[in-house]
């Protein structure tokens, strides 16, 4: 099948390119650094607890305690992956089809009998297979270093990684759709824009449900993860990071503290959840559409 | 999709015999917003000819060539290549392509591209591994496969694209300017690569703005500008198709303009030399005979070759000023 030369070919051209080194050796940093981090962090509250239980109440708030710590700092170092991720599919998806439609590369490959949706489905298959597996074990870690060093348990790890999978593969997919429209500098700014958008839509949204709530902000939020759905659904995965006993817990309940400013305390609506799914598949679809139409 | 056809196959599918042209257009249109690129495009190649599309920078030919590779889709009319729309992928099966300016993906090196070139035409392991190196030889780059392309220079793309291009024993070959960017080295080796194409039986169709190459190589040709075909046919009717006599005469008057007027038509009058063009050159000998029944004297009576580059400037300017 061509898709799958054409995924092969996007690899090794990943490999060329250098993408991959740079890649694993800024990931193994950034890996490293949170574990460093976490460690001296965990350490430094579990011994302020241990010599001043006055911080705390008692043994089990002192417990609730280390928990609230390890579930900032973890849902914080997922949020740097999730960022990370972000922009690594946003590039991606944006180097995919316009830089060799500009450098003329791309003529003679589909001078062979090679179909416009198969030269897409390759692309796509390619890049979202290398931003699944930077996902899953960059996430995979963060994880399982909470774990090792603070016994961290989210509440759905599956979920967690999958959602942020989700994620990636939706900044592709706008990412490659634009590519096959626009030339690549317009595509990167329309692109970086639409994801500072859709950040802000996120934030707009939290800020909606600091007490008493505002409905036309929700609203407004709501809107702009339909354009594009990214943040909201990192915000869906930062749920299934926390883990049960935290989300009763009374500190996030009592209505003085509604969460972290980055994460959701609120799984993600299951219209939004659908909506995300079609997301990336629309955008594909647009993306031959257009492609089929487009003379190079 | 499928990687069923063999090379074998492909080569059995030429058209030869079948009476299929191996490129046919009807009325091909393309207009790019309101600039027209191409008008009105009708032409039919038959397998196994060498065709030269010759026009100047911008007459539509890159054009013409990439809705023949399902690269571009007319506004109007129809083309086909062995009897099939070229924008079925299945339809490409049989052409190979060599893009102007060859331009290739930088970062592989020339055995990685004519491999993945290899795996889209459909190619087996065994072919790709046996055909690949011997590619490589023949179009001069044997032990520079391991380099990368962006390494190569001019000379040495333009053989990777050539050997790319003719990759899968193609049926028919494209060829968009081979020779604009080479040395005469470089140039005499596409001359001699398209002479073996064509002892093949591999039908060639090449887009050239450079006349001598056109001359050198091809069967038939058609004159291309701003996207019109402006006149077509084999190279020797049509550089032979408006033939001239050049008189050289004791005197010029009245008279003998008029006399020879009724022959031709005078094109030009250097003191006592007349260029006279004419429809057949079989006027030369009753001229001869009336030019001395008249009184003339007569030192010379010379049919004048006129090259293809007279055609086609004449042609392009033609258009060009109406």
């Amino acid at each position: 099948m061509n898709a799958l030369v054409v995924a092969r070919w996007t690899v090794l051209e990943a490999r060329r390119r250098r993408l991959l080194l740079a890649g694993a050796i800024l990931s193994v940093a950034f890996v490293a650094l949170f574990a460093v981090g976490f460690f001296l962090l965990y350490q430094d509250q579990q011994r302020a607890l241990a010599e001043n239980p006055a911080v705390g109440a008692g043994v089990l708030a002192a417990r609730e305690e280390l928990l609230a710590i390890s579930t900032i700092l973890v849902v914080l170092g997922l949020y740097g992956v999730q960022f990370l991720a972000a922009l690594l599919g946003l590039f991606l998806g944006v180097a995919s089809v316009s830089p060799e439609i500009d450098s003329g590369a791309l003529h003679a490959v589909l001078a062979r009998p090679l179909s416009r949706l198969e030269y897409l489905l390759g692309r796509f298959l390619a890049l979202a297979g290398l931003l699944t597996a930077y996902v899953v074990v960059m996430s995979g870690s963060l994880l399982l270093i909470a774990r090792v060093v603070a016994g961290y348990q989210p509440g759905d790890v599956t979920r967690v990684v999958g959602l942020m999978v989700l994620q990636v593969l939706i900044l592709l997919a706008v990412s490659l759709l634009g590519s096959t429209v626009l030339p690549t500098l317009a595509n990167g700014v329309v692109m970086l824009v639409l994801f500072g958008l859709a950040w802000l839509g996120g934030i707009i949204a939290f800020v909606a449900t600091i007490p008493p709530g505002n409905e036309l902000m929700a609203n407004l939020g709501t809107a702009v993860s339909l354009l594009l759905p990214a943040d909201a659904v990192w915000r869906g995965a930062s749920y299934h990071v926390l883990p049960p006993s935290f989300l009763v817990a009374s500190s996030f309940t009592n209505g003085d503290n509604v969460g972290i400013p980055f994460a959701s305390t609120q799984p993600l609506a299951p219209a939004m959840l659908a909506w995300a799914l079609a997301y990336p598949v629309a955008c594909l679809s647009l993306a031959v559409a257009a492609f089929r139409r487009r003379d190079l | 999709m499928s990687r069923t056809a063999s090379p074998e196959q492909a080569g059995a599918v030429a058209g030869t015999g079948s009476g299929v042209p191996a490129i046919a257009t009807s009325g091909l249109h393309k207009a790019y917003g309101s600039r027209v690129a191409l008008h009105d495009l009708t032409l039919a190649v038959q397998p196994g000819e060498v065709f030269g599309f010759l026009g100047p920078n911008g007459a539509g030919k890159t054009t013409a060539m990439k809705i023949l590779l399902g690269l571009v889709r007319p506004t109007g009319g129809e083309a086909l290549v062995f009897g099939r729309p070229p924008a079925e992928p299945a339809a490409r099966r049989p052409v190979g392509y060599l893009p102007e300016h060859f331009r290739f993906q930088e970062w592989a090196t020339g055995a990685e591209l004519l491999d993945f070139h290899g795996r889209l035409a459909g190619l087996g392991a065994p072919e790709r591994a046996a055909r690949i190196p011997e590619l490589l030889e023949r179009v001069g780059l044997a032990g520079r496969g391991g380099e990368r392309v962006r390494r190569y220079s001019k000379g040495m793309t333009q053989r990777l694209g050539l050997a790319l291009a003719i990759l899968h024993r193609p049926e028919l070959v494209l060829l968009d300017e081979p020779t604009s960017a080479l040395d005469p080295m470089g140039r005499r080796e596409v001359r001699e690569l398209v002479r073996e194409l064509a002892a093949a039986g591999v039908t060639v169709f090449l887009n050239s703005h450079l006349l001598t190459e056109v001359e050198a190589v091809c069967d038939r040709v058609a004159i291309v500008t701003q996207g019109r075909v402006v006149a077509s046919g084999p190279l020797d009717d049509l550089a032979g198709a408006v033939a001239q006599l050049r008189l050289l005469l004791d005197r010029v008057d009245r008279e003998v303009l008029a006399l020879v007027g009724r022959h031709g038509q005078v094109a030009k009058v250097e003191g006592t030399a007349v260029t006279l063009a004419v429809e057949t050159l079989d006027v030369a000998p009753d001229l001869a005979r009336l030019l001395v029944e008249a009184g003339y004297r007569l030192y010379g009576l010379v049919p004048v070759q006129r090259s293809l580059e007279d055609v086609f400037v004449d042609l392009v300017g033609e258009v060009r000023e109406g």
